[in-house]
């Protein structure tokens, strides 16, 4: 194993020199590029990155501009695994021919992909770069929408959720499918790490994120990401939308090494109801009708299932 | 070709292996770099904002909250000291101020238009507790 940068505290970590560069086309309050930020600076190695197509790839890459400050591929939206997962494969050979002409660099193969390129289109892909033990990273932003082609639903988006082509109104509460458990489908690839992530939990964030860059194989991450523009909330709330959704459960922080031991990394002091962080999300809106209300009593209901089946997967360590 | 730096390339043309020294990028800060004209960096999205963040020293206790979460890379932190903001690419989306914790909150926003220093002349009082 690789040293790794040292950040024991925020200060510290904001002597960082990013390599994600303002002026993107993100939107104001995205928290795509918290996420990104987040990883990269957990390193100071190398980077070998590549981006699915999603919002932060036509983001971040508008002609003649470019926001990266690493080495960056962007092929289609469902290869960005394999792009990055072939480097890797190039440079270990290459290693071994010792044709290298620096060999002692030690750099970091990481793709970002959103929810649709990685729980729909890109599956099978990244199903094949974890089955195949490539040493990658591969990080999801997850928005539980398709946000860069105006909200259609994705086998990420959860249940009530209104979504373009799963819309709220007399008929329909939206979205009836509930959302696909991506972190145990990836562990059970026998992968070494496989982890839920959440930007406003930065220092758990970073430790999980060096924790998967140093192992060897490759490494699943799930990122929370909230979408101002999909979700229905203001810009400046992106923060608080995150800390709801972490404190209530929705998206608990937990981390799975080798397909045994699972950690609950974060346990909020007080946990809050479900219903206030569907209530601070427009695409939630419907559910507050008095005909929907037991939606939320399911939600609730399916959340606290979620929880306890943790707490007692950690405690059995299987 | 052989004297041109990685970003001095136009977009599209083909590279070979480099041969000299790897620039350290992550041990060089923004100001130190040498930007081509197609990063980003050199644009700006300035004009994206209707309201804008007015930052007052006096009450900032650097505690980096707003680096860490703001989403456009704008707020300047050089020796864990907060010294500023990007207006350059701030998008005015209000994130630092939501996370800032000092009371009265060190970051504010304000109309666009508004002048720097009337604002910090004005700025709030200390709020008491209830």
């Amino acid at each position: 194993m690789s040293e790794m940068k040292k950040i024991k505290n925020l200060k510290e970590f904001s002597t960082s020199a990013d390599r994600f560069e303002g002026a993107n086309l993100l939107c104001p309050g995205c928290a795509h590029s918290i996420i990104v930020r987040e990883v990269l600076n957990a390193t100071n190695d190398d980077l070998v990155l590549s981006a699915s197509t999603g919002c932060l790839e036509v983001c971040t890459a508008v002609y003649p501009y470019t926001s990266w400050d690493a080495s960056w591929i962007h092929i289609g939206f469902e290869n960005g695994s394999t792009a990055v997962a072939g480097a890797e494969a190039m440079y270990n050979a290459l290693k071994k021919k010792g044709r290298l002409k620096q060999p002692d660099r030690n750099p970091k193969f990481v793709s970002f992909a959103g929810d649709g390129a990685s729980y729909d289109i890109g599956f099978q892909w990244i199903s094949g770069c974890m089955e195949r033990g490539h040493n990658m990273m591969h990080v999801v932003l997850d928005n539980e929408v398709y946000a860069n082609t105006g909200g259609q639903r994705s086998s990420s988006t959860p249940i009530g959720s209104s979504s373009t082509t799963a819309p709220s109104g007399r008929i329909s509460y939206g979205e009836k499918k509930n959302k696909k458990d991506m972190v145990s489908i990836m562990a059970a690839h026998q992968i070494p790490y496989s982890a839920q992530v959440a930007p406003n939990k930065w220092k758990d964030m970073v430790k999980k994120i060096q924790y998967g860059m140093q192992v060897e194989g490759p490494v699943f991450i799930n990122a929370v990401s909230p979408c101002t523009t999909e979700w229905k909330f203001d810009p400046k709330d992106t923060m608080l939308l995150t800390d709801l959704s972490t404190d209530s459960l929705v998206f608990p922080l937990y981390e799975i090494i080798d397909n045994h031991e699972l950690n609950i990394t974060y346990r909020p002091k007080n946990i809050v109801p479900v219903e206030e962080y569907l209530a601070a999300q427009g695409r939630f809106k419907h559910l507050f009708k008095d005909e929907y209300k037991y939606l939320i009593k399911e939600w609730q209901e399916r959340v606290d299932a979620q929880w306890d089946y943790l707490n007692r997967r950690e405690e059995a360590r299987v | 070709m052989a004297n041109t730096g990685w970003d001095e390339f136009e977009i599209g043309a083909m590279l070979r292996t480099f041969d000299g020294k790897i620039d350290d990028i992550a041990g060089t800060l923004q100001e130190d770099r040498a930007y081509s004209p197609n990063s980003s960096f050199v644009a700006s999205v300035a004009d994206w904002r209707i309201e804008k963040p007015i930052f007052a020293k006096d009450f900032c206790i650097d505690c980096q909250f707003c680096w860490i979460y703001c989403p456009d890379m704008s707020i300047i932190a050089r020796d864990k000291k907060m010294i500023g903001i990007d207006m350059d690419h701030c998008k005015g989306c209000g994130i630092c101020v939501e996370v800032c914790p000092t009371n009265p909150k060190s970051l504010l926003m304000f109309d666009e238009h508004s002048d720097e220093e009337t604002e910090l002349a004005q700025w709030p009082a200390k709020e008491e507790k209830k």
